[in-house]
């Protein structure tokens, strides 16, 4: 709880000093929040549902590529255009959903690779359309509706970010804490069980897929006028392995932790790549060190030193944190106690 | 009418006959047991009845409806429960939280996905009757993967009794446990029976078990119906004794 008041007041803080920063820290501010977006939608899969996805560029790339593509060819206002491109991939995402979760596993996840790198295939077979490997340039961020600009500046951009990130945040705390959420948990922790109670496991996990898509695309749509130009390496595979790492460096299931493992990669990123070249070697470096030193990644750790100084506590399990969600706090019966 | 009826239904892996048109009808709250050796195919019809394999052959109602070759979650979805041979549960959800989703499954609500409060509150209560009602209220709030491995099969119980189910198939709930947890499952399992009108079909191999709880017999050889009917029938019956019971008196 202490936490999240603490998380609030970062946020507050980060809000309100914005307009202070320097340019160059509040861009890269911004890309990292985008990042968090994304990650934090595939923690809804990987994380919640345990559906390891090794194609979540595709949703990234799908958002970035239809908003790209409304922008350009038609006069829509940047709202506009961004949730139409939204919408334009959910769709889409409907069908790769309901072929994905024909299977489970090892070759779920080589399938929804499969799709990521059909879009990217797709990006050069319609060369025309699409731009092939040059992708599409000078996107613009057109004003309105009702004559509002001020996404069109950098700082305003910056709050659109940070408002489409908190409010998806919300979305996802709201869901994964519903009766929904707990289907999920089941599905997470026996999927033949849960679909002996008698669920459609299969409907659940379509759902569940699609909403991240959803918010995956997002993040591509917010990524596409943040940058003003989107190329085909938005759907290859090195992205789907980027979002996954942070996903589990930032702590898997927790929602919190992978907007922190995204924003702190993409900095990271930008302060080691001044330095070397070679800096997807640190990459690399983290993320061994995570797994096997710290697998609850960054918001366990720091939950975890939350915990040692507060007494009386039972261990905390990342798995555990649906359920303290959704205990009911006026009926502290502990009868084990 | 039956509440479950199994017509010549078989199942075939290949040329391995796991069973072989087995006739089957179990009344409403009647407590049918269901034995034989090892690979008598008792699992199988399990699988089967509820959907996980369809039937090579032959027709099941439930309820005098077909229900072959439904899937699995519109077979449970009619009222059916069953607990598996190796416990499945939820292993890192609280044992509360375990059974708390298994009342969820039936509702028409269960997959709200904002404004749950209603759901959540309405389960509750059915997931802390049943904990209380298999004795494991005190292990409530422990997560599911710690318990014993005795009060683990309770809870897989409990959980298929928070369903409210119309007909539960228990595939040997005291599968592995000591002498004492035996009993104290059996006592459970009584208690259970008397309190609800429930129809039970139970797969076992404990006799004392079968004996004790049970007003008629099954016996599964090979895939076949060798037997059925009043334990004692069962008992004397001499096929009965050379495929099964052997030493038995």
């Amino acid at each position: 709880m202490r936490g999240r008041i603490v998380l609030a007041a970062v946020v507050a803080l980060i809000c309100a000093s914005a307009p202070l920063l320097p340019p160059f820290t509040l861009t890269l501010l911004t890309e990292g929040l985008i990042f968090g977006l994304f990650a934090m939608s595939l923690d809804l899969m990987v994380g919640y549902t345990r559906l390891y996805s090794f194609g979540h560029a595709a949703a990234y790339g799908l958002g970035a590529y239809s908003t790209a593509l409304i922008l350009i060819h038609f006069d829509w206002p940047l709202p506009i255009g961004m949730l139409a491109g939204v919408a334009i991939s959910t769709l889409i995402a409907i069908p790769i959903a309901w072929l994905c979760t024909r299977s489970t596993g090892v070759s779920f996840a080589m399938l929804t690779l499969a799709f990521a790198q059909l879009g990217y295939a797709m990006l050069y077979r319609f060369k025309e359309f699409t731009g092939g490997s040059d992708g599409i340039g000078g996107i613009p961020r057109p004003a309105g509706p009702f004559g509002l600009d001020f996404f069109q500046g950098k700082l305003g951009y910056f709050y659109v970010v940070m408002f489409c990130l908190l409010a998806s945040f919300a979305l996802c705390s709201v869901l994964v804490t519903s009766p929904f959420g707990a289907v999920l948990a089941g599905i997470r922790e026996n999927e033949a069980k849960t679909r002996a109670l008698g669920y459609n496991t299969r409907a659940y996990k379509i759902a569940v897929v699609v909403v991240a898509y959803a918010l995956g695309s997002l993040a591509g749509a917010l990524y596409t006028a943040f940058a003003g130009f989107v190329a085909p390496e938005l759907f290859f595979w090195l992205v789907s392995g980027r979002v996954l790492i942070m996903v589990v460096v930032g702590g898997a299931g927790t929602l919190i932790g992978p907007i922190i493992g995204g924003v702190f990669f993409v900095v990271l990123e930008h302060q080691l790549s001044e330095v070397t070249e070679l800096w997807p070697l640190a990459f690399g470096a983290i993320f061994i060190a995570f797994v096997m030193l710290a697998p609850e990644g960054i918001w366990g750790l720091l939950s975890r030193l939350e915990k040692s100084d507060a007494r009386d506590r039972k261990p905390d399990f990342r798995d555990q944190t649906f359920d303290k969600n959704i205990r009911n706090p006026t009926s502290g019966n502990h009868a084990a106690s | 009418m039956p509440l479950l009826e199994c017509r010549g239904v078989s199942r075939r892996f290949g040329g391995l006959t796991a069973i072989d048109s087995v006739d089957l009808a179990v009344e409403p709250g009647e407590v049918r047991a269901l034995i034989g050796p090892n690979g008598a195919g008792k699992s199988t019809l399990f699988n089967v009845i509820t959907g996980v394999l369809p039937p090579t052959d032959g027709q099941i109602f439930f309820d005098g409806a077909r229900i072959t070759g439904l899937p699995v979650h519109r077979i449970i979805q009619q009222g059916v429960a069953r607990t598996f041979q190796l416990t499945h549960l939820f292993p890192a959800l609280t044992a509360r939280e375990n059974v708390r989703i298994a009342a969820q499954a039936r509702r028409s609500d269960r997959w709200r996905p904002i404004a749950g409060g209603r759901v959540f509150a309405a389960t509750r209560r059915i997931a802390d009757q049943a904990l209380e009602q298999l004795r494991l209220s005190a292990f409530a709030d422990t997560r599911a993967g710690m318990l014993s491995h005795g009060n683990q099969r309770l809870l897989e119980i409990a959980m298929a009794v928070a369903q409210e189910p119309r007909l539960l198939l228990l595939d040997e709930p005291t599968q592995g446990l000591s002498v004492e947890e035996t009993e104290q499952a059996i006592g459970i399992l009584r208690d259970m029976l008397a309190k609800g009108n429930l129809t039970v079909i139970l797969v076992e191999h404990d006799m004392e078990v079968v004996f004790g709880l049970a007003d008629k017999i099954v016996v599964l050889h090979r895939g076949r119906v060798i037997a059925n009917g009043p334990p004692a029938d069962v008992k004397a019956n001499e096929e009965v004794q050379r495929a099964y019971l052997g030493g038995l008196q």
